[in-house]
């Protein structure tokens, strides 16, 4: 009896015990394999990490977070007088077909663009706010991250800006509910410009990278993208102070015009000194996959772009040379036609489909074609797919083109400075001395002088295929009367360009999800 | 057992000595004439005196003849009778007891004064539908319950809904098993081990689970020794199964006549001179189909019990071959059960005070080792049965001649000079189909590659100690562990299998993975009659951990293929060739207490309220506890004075209603955090040398607020009991909804991030169910009637994304997507056109004209199918796409039928569903080779040919669009199962020392009937794809002959 009284008591304890055992510690549970942003975010090595991971979007943009191929130069190219969506069929890619022919709507929208940059600004504000919980960092140190993460984050923006206009802007990410203010155009710009202006000063952004760091951002590049802003804006309160950059940059004395135009766009001609940022795609062990499309490794936009259904006749040069592709954005007759006689670059712009290929042996040559004579088909010979370029990758071999993504070039400052300095009265003979050392290098004779229209000449045929000229006809106020319908002699397009279409509609989702976000007007 | 005999008799003997002194003599027996040892007989009124049966049954009372004395003994109805010398008495087994008993979670309550809808599903029940997991055991005996079986592959599990699909995210009902909760490895109880299965299907019974019961709550009781005698039971049983239906496909005439046909209408030459000249052809389901496999089970079970043990010991061995497969080891299970369960009385001083006075243990054990294999099934991509039915019936499985092996040997070596070699079966060459066929190869390559064996072990204990504290208070803690291992191992063979199969390297993997939980519980529970009043509370603690770990690696280039294993195999690390994983998954944790009050006045009013507070690992940090109330009221009527009358007639009258809230806590793990997430890299380096960097970012945006799935519900019955409770009624009407269905948020894409997931969905299931049984007797003839159906209503409020739709299934060949999400719709639904008969004519194409006079469908032909335009704007697009139906039945009925004359017993089992559609998506319209439905054969062919099937044209798409031509009336009913019995009469059983002997046949899916043409109307395949064949591995017809032997 007492013994049985001794086990109940017993048992009665054990499960009192057992009660108060647990307690709120036991429901928190942690993950086997990630970390609390909170606790991880804390040193220098791992913000670098969360840095590395701001620089993805920029090579996503080729195929898009939803395979959208909204590469920046044919997602803005299209839009101009000098390429063409191309492709299968007029539904392949519907988005830029619409978008040529300034069809899009908030529902057929080119997204791309929008979804890997929000997703750039995500991160490049994570890193700033993970800065801010470092313990192991100096001054400089946090400066040298959040200087990068910041002009990363004006790089998304500035991108958002061209194409959406008026967009939602933030600097901290989203919290419930998930919604900001849309700030307009003007406003958006004011902030970033600003942003960069602090970086620029501020900052201590590096001039260059050793060669294990090449590919992040730089002061030159810095430089260029104010440039390209305040241009773009037509501000003239900074054109005094974009020149002053565009100026210090070509008395470093570290970049120069490489002698042969066609060498800029060999593997040898990334990086190189006439290269001042460049978005970094590579094939050996290159990873992107179609079921990882935002992995790291080479680019999707060279088979995109390439001649679809190329096959090369029989003794021609580029035979065994150029590979097929997929026949996007190709590049109208009338662009190629318009170089001058002797401009070393017409032949690098324009890969004559025609001239190269087997017009027997090739069938599905894809839509816009009409017939089969060199000097009629061209697509864009500055990033052709070419034999090898993704060798090495262990993804899938169309996503892995080993071929960079030029996004500022030393040509670009010259041209830049030139036009700034045109546009702020200063020296008009050292304007044309800079265009002329890009016409020189091109095989062209020089010019006495210059004015706005010949550098937007300059401009047209030193980067065509490059994403730069629809900006350029947007911001000199002549889109309306370039990109006509009737301009387009193969009668592609048969709308005009409209004020309204400045911006492209904010994608539909965004205002079903976000009640005060305004539509952008025309849409 | 032995023991515990030799212990009854020395006691029963020490008693005797005492009382033999003078009194009453007489013997206890049970019905079946057994004596009953250690029954008590004490004097009415005077309980001191007494004496307590011996072995033989034999007492001995001190008392004169003519007083009342009181026979009782636990198990058995207690008897008041007058005593007489030499009596003899027959205790009855106390049956009703049992059946009159619920379990309801933490408890059990007396079914006259449940209050809530539970449905109850018996051993007896049980024994009648032979099942071979517990999850299937439920199929057609429970009304609200849906059982779709996801295939006829042995061992397979079923997909199972109570009252509907209450959340597009995981819907699975909550397993309890003897108390512990359960979450993978269901068949690991033997099916025969059950002694009841309680279904809480509203919300006030699944209240007490809390966080986990918004689904459902299938509690599952394993047997228990009977007191009084000692049961060894074997069970036995052979079967032999056969698929019961082939697909009725064109022989090879009409296959060459249709494919002729096609290409001429596409404007190509015919590909055969002669279509007669092949005559039937290949009949591949024949080929494919294992005939006469074998399944087989073996069951020991011992089990008694005493006043101070009771015991329960089974060993079950089931082992069955697949219809499909099985003959090469490819579809195969195999299942050793063992379980032991034990209810200890460590004291019982409850006659000599009433605090602290018995404490009991209640011991289970089980193991269960399962070996199972399979075969892919429900697959578009060249799932056997899909192949078996795709296949031209004018290829030949083997070839025969030499001419033809080395044509083919030629013609492979050349192609793929490393990786081809011939095959053989049973001595003959394989055929291969050839790259016409894509992924449909001779289903016999298939069947001899190298296959993915699973194997696992399971231990689940619960160990429980219940102290009587005071009168009517007790104290029950207990511990439960549930030890999982389980895993699998494969290797692949270089070979050329088909276009779609070229293994180029040998590889060789394993996985293990190990899982355990455990479970603690301590429950205070009060149990109290005053007078006309009863009051029962539970009030209880609760906290549970599920971890685990895996482990596995794979490598490349077996050495040899008669050591298929990772050590045995070649692969370097460094190129690449060998892999390893291992590391902890995420713990679930939960803690919750819990509190139930039930009342009752006379048997009359009753009510209950339930809470239950739930802590979860897995709630985020804003709602890391949630409070699930419950609420009942039952109105017993018959106990009213004024219906007294009817007694005669009408016996019982309960009206119930309840509300309650459940929540579903499968939300999966770590949504309201955010965590690091690596491989968002990026290439820093100059040209050519670029390196890429590691990277790592945030997951995603966390949303601290996410919480359970919530559904509330409300449930009224009504149970009916007529002419002595020989015929019973019940029905439920119910309606269901779930509030705060987890989806990623319709947030803007600005937030530059994977949206969060949120509480943002709402569902709603409603319906109603009846039960009703009918007990009569014709002569000696017993019989029963059992049946039940339910009625089911199911509809998505709200998905809670931008858009209000998802597109799900998808169909290869132009089919496109053909299951899908909308707002307002039943969830889900197929997805496709109406369609509106057959264009007979040009005049009928160029009539079908839109408002501006276009043609509605400009590249129609005479012979193609005349779309719907639903939404009237001219044109037919995917905005014309709308429900054509769906998988989820309106109707689910079940119906069993019992008969016993003399030693002869029968059983029917039928079970069936009405107004679910089954979405035929076998043939592959990609590949124009294969082979047809024979209802094909009745496309148009001209004018007034088929108002139905189109023209036959080769490569056609635009009349194979998702549309209502392949969706079809899946409703059937199934002879589930029927056996006929006989038990040996006794009196020669006993010369054997046998108690029972019953020898049986029996014959399961003898019958079914349904209109739909394919091998099952029952297809499931797990998420969306209810109703969807894709090629289903049909159940098999089985006919059984067994034994059940008792000592």
């Amino acid at each position: 009896m007492k013994r049985n009284k001794i086990y109940a008591i017993g048992l009665l304890a054990l499960a009192t015990l057992t009660t108060t055992s647990c307690s709120d510690d036991f429901l928190e549970v942690t993950s086997p394999s990630d970390f609390p942003i909170e606790e991880y975010y804390t040193k220098k090595e791992k913000i670098e990490e969360a840095l590395v991971s701001a620089y993805a979007p920029l090579h996503w943009f080729d195929y898009g977070t939803t395979s959208n191929y909204n590469a920046l130069n044919l997602s803005s190219d299209i839009m101009s007088d000098d390429m063409y969506p191309n492709g299968g069929n007029d539904a392949d890619c519907p988005y830029l077909q619409l978008a040529f022919n300034y069809s899009v709507t908030p529902l057929t929208d080119i997204t791309g663009i929008w979804l890997d940059s929000y997703s750039g600004v995500k991160r490049a504000n994570d890193v700033i706010k993970y800065v801010g919980w470092a313990t192991d960092m100096s001054e400089t140190d946090k400066s040298n991250v959040t200087s990068q993460a910041r002009l990363l984050r004006a790089f998304y923006y500035n991108l958002l800006w061209k194409y959406y206009g008026n967009i939602p802007f933030f600097f901290e990410n989203l919290e419930a509910p998930y919604t900001t203010e849309q700030l307009s155009a003007d406003e958006v710009y004011a902030k970033v410009i600003e942003d960069l202006e602090d970086i620029i000063d501020h900052g201590v952004l590096k001039d260059e990278w050793d060669d294990a760091n090449i590919g992040r951002v730089t002061k030159p590049m810095a430089y260029m993208l104010f440039t390209e802003m305040v241009m773009y804006q037509n501000d003239q309160s900074r054109y005094t102070k974009a020149l002053g950059y565009m100026q210090s940059l070509i008395s470093s004395g570290k970049f120069g015009l490489l002698s042969n135009y066609a060498d800029i766009w060999t593997e040898a001609g990334e990086w190189s000194k006439e290269s001042i940022f460049e978005i970094n795609y590579y094939s050996v062990n290159g990873g992107r996959a179609w079921d990882n499309g935002l992995g790291a490794g080479g680019s999707v936009n060279i088979r995109l772009c390439g001649p679809r259904g190329f096959i090369a006749k029989k003794g021609d040069p580029y035979e065994g040379v150029v590979e097929a592709g997929w026949g996007f954005g190709y590049i109208p007759p009338k662009s190629i036609h318009s170089f001058e006689d002797g401009d070393a670059r017409k032949d690098v712009t324009g890969f004559d489909i025609w001239e190269h290929g087997d017009a027997e042996a090739m069938q599905d040559c894809g839509w816009m074609f009409r017939d089969k004579t060199p000097g009629n088909y061209y697509c864009n010979g500055k990033y052709l797919p070419l034999a090898g370029g993704n060798a090495g990758c262990t993804g899938a071999g169309d996503m892995n083109f080993n071929n960079n993504f030029r996004v500022y070039r030393y040509s670009e400052t010259l041209l830049n400075a030139a036009e700034l300095m045109l546009k702020t009265g200063g020296n008009a003979s050292q304007a044309a001395e800079y265009v002329n050392q890009v016409r020189n290098r091109a095989g062209l004779a020089s010019l006495n002088s210059v004015d706005q229209d010949d550098i937007l000449n300059e401009r047209r045929h030193e980067f065509m295929g490059e994403g730069k000229r629809y900006w350029d006809l947007v911001r000199t106020g002549n889109a309306a009367s370039v990109l006509k319908a009737a301009n387009d002699d193969l009668g592609f397009r048969t709308k005009d360009w409209d004020s309204h279409n400045k911006y492209l509609p904010i994608p539909q989702d965004n205002i079903e999800a976000d009640p005060n976000l305004k539509q952008n007007p025309g849409y | 057992m032995k023991k515990s005999r030799y212990l009854w008799l020395l006691l029963a003997l020490m008693v005797s000595m005492v009382t033999r002194a003078q009194g009453i003599l007489g013997t206890v027996t049970d019905e079946n004439g057994e004596p009953v040892i250690g029954a008590s007989v004490v004097e009415k009124g005077n309980p001191q005196n007494g004496s307590i049966t011996d072995f033989d049954g034999n007492f001995n009372v001190k008392v004169s003849e003519g007083t009342p004395i009181i026979i009782s003994y636990i198990g058995f109805v207690t008897q008041e009778m007058k005593a007489v010398r030499g009596m003899k008495v027959v205790l009855k087994e106390d049956t009703q007891t049992l059946q009159d008993v619920v379990v309801i979670g933490y408890g059990v309550q007396k079914k006259s004064v449940v209050t809530a809808s539970i449905a109850k599903v018996s051993a007896d029940d049980l024994d009648g539908t032979a099942p071979v997991r517990m999850d299937n055991a439920l199929k057609g005996l429970a009304a609200g319950v849906n059982v779709t079986s996801s295939s006829g592959q042995p061992g397979a599990a079923s997909r199972i809904r109570v009252r509907g699909v209450g959340t597009i995210n995981n819907s699975n009902p909550l397993y309890i098993v003897d108390g512990m909760p359960i979450e993978g490895g269901l068949d690991y109880i033997n099916p025969s081990d059950i002694e009841s299965i309680e279904v809480l299907k509203d919300a006030a019974s699944g209240a007490i689970y809390g966080a986990r019961a918004a689904n459902g709550v299938i509690l599952v009781t394993t047997k228990k020794g009977k007191l009084g005698k000692v049961s060894v039971n074997y069970n036995f049983s052979q079967g032999w199964q056969s698929a019961w239906k082939h697909r009725d496909v064109l022989n090879a005439t009409e296959y060459a006549i249709m494919r002729n046909e096609a290409l001429v209408n596409a404007g190509q030459a015919p590909l055969y001179a002669d279509p007669y000249q092949y005559g039937e052809g290949t009949d591949w389901q024949d080929i494919l189909f294992n005939d006469n496999a074998p399944v087989q089970n073996h069951e020991l079970t011992i089990s008694g019990a005493s006043e101070k043990i009771n015991y329960f010991l089974s060993a079950g061995y089931y082992t069955q071959e697949g219809i499909v497969g099985g003959n090469f080891d490819r579809s195969n299970y195999t299942r050793m059960t063992l379980r032991g369960n034990f209810n200890l009385n460590i004291f019982d001083d409850s006659k000599s005070r009433n605090w602290l006075n018995k404490l009991d243990i209640d011991v289970n054990l089980s193991y269960a080792r399962v070996k199972s294999i399979g075969v892919g099934v429900n697959d578009q991509y060249g799932g056997l049965v899909t192949t078996a039915v795709a296949l031209s019936p004018i290829l030949k499985p083997y070839l025969e001649t030499e001419a033809e092996q080395k044509a083919q040997d030629d013609y492979y070596y050349k192609m793929y000079p490393d990786y081809y070699t011939p095959m053989f079966y049973e001595g003959k060459q394989l055929a291969l189909p050839g790259v016409d066929y894509n992924e449909f190869g001779n289903p016999i390559a298939d069947l001899l590659a190298p296959a993915l064996p699973g194997w696992s072990h399971k231990f689940v204990t619960n160990f429980a100690a219940t102290l009587q504290l005071w009168d009517g208070l007790k104290f029950r803690s207990s511990y439960s562990a549930d030890l999982s291992f389980w895993g699998n191992d494969w290797y692949s063979k270089v070979a050329y299998y088909k276009p779609t199969n070229i293994v180029q390297r040998s590889s060789a993997g394993s996985e293990a993975d190990r899982g355990q939980v455990w479970q603690i519980e301590n429950i205070l529970m009060y149990d109290k009659t005053f007078g006309a009043h009863t009051i029962n509370v539970v009030l209880g603690q609760s906290a549970f951990e599920n971890s685990g770990f895996n482990v596995g690696a794979s490598r490349y280039n077996i050495n040899d293929y008669s050591k298929p294993w990772v050590n045995a195999s070649l692969g370097l690390a460094a190129d690449g060739d060998r892999d390893g994983w291992a590391g902890p998954t995420t713990k679930h944790t939960m803690s919750s207490l819990f509190g139930r009050l039930s009342y009752n006045f006379d048997e009359r009013y009753m009510v209950q309220a339930t809470v239950r507070r739930d802590g979860s690992s897995r709630f985020g940090t804003n709602n890391k506890y949630g409070v699930f109330p419950s609420f009942s009221l039952g109105w017993n009527v018959m106990n009213e004075k004024f219906l007294k009358q009817t007694n005669d007639w009408l016996n019982n009258l309960k009206v119930r209603f309840s509300w309650g809230k459940n929540g579903n806590d499968n939300i999966g793990d770590f949504r309201y955090t955010v965590l690091t997430q690596g491989g968002n890299n990026y290439g820093f380096g100059r040209g050519g040398a670029e390196q890429e960097i590691v990277s790592t970012k945030a997951a995603g945006i966390g949303n601290p607020d996410i919480r359970w799935e919530e559904s509330e519900q409300f449930d009224f019955g009504i149970d009916f009991g007529f002419m002595n409770n020989k015929l019973t009624f019940t029905v439920d009407w119910f309606k269901k909804k779930t509030n705060g269905m987890l989806m990623t948020m319709a947030i803007p894409s600005y937030v530059g991030e994977s949206k969060p997931i949120g509480n943002v969905g709402d569902m709603e299931n409603s319906g109603i169910e009846f039960e009703a049984a009918y007990k009569f007797n014709i002569a000696d003839a017993k019989f029963q009637i059992k049946g039940n159906a339910s009625y089911l209503k199911n509809k998505l409020i709200k998905l809670g994304n931008d858009t209000g739709t998802a597109t799900y299934d998808w169909v290869q060949g132009g089919v496109g997507n053909i299951s899908r999400a909308e707002n307002g719709q039943p969830w889900p639904f197929f997805w496709g056109y109406k369609t509106d008969g057959i264009f007979q004519n040009w005049n009928e194409v160029n009539s079908y004209t839109n408002a501006e006079g276009g043609l509605i469908q400009p590249n129609a032909r005479p012979g193609y199918v005349r779309y719907v335009d639903v939404n009237g704007d001219g044109k037919i697009n995917d905005d014309d796409k709308t429900n054509i139906g769906n998988g989820t039945p309106d109707w689910t009925f079940g119906l069993t039928f019992n008969a016993a004359w003399k030693g002869f017993d029968f059983m029917m089992f039928w079970q069936g569903t009405a107004g679910n559609e089954v979405f035929d998506a076998t043939r592959r319209v990609d590949i124009a080779s294969s082979n047809l439905a024979s209802w094909y054969f009745g496309r148009w062919t001209g004018e007034g040919t088929s108002n139905k099937y189109p023209i036959w044209v080769n490569n056609d798409t635009e009349n194979w669009k998702s549309s209502d031509l392949y969706v079809h009336d899946g409703s059937y009913l199934r002879l589930k199962n029927i056996e006929l019995g006989y038990t040996i009469p006794d009196f020669i059983t006993k010369k054997a020392f046998i108690s029972r002997l019953r020898l049986y046949v029996a014959a399961e899916n003898l019958f079914t009937f349904t209109k739909y043409w394919g091998f099952d109307p029952e297809i499931s395949s797990g998420g969306t794809s209810l109703g969807i064949d894709y090629g289903v591995y049909p159940q098999p017809r089985t006919f059984r002959v067994g034994l059940n032997l008792s000592f």
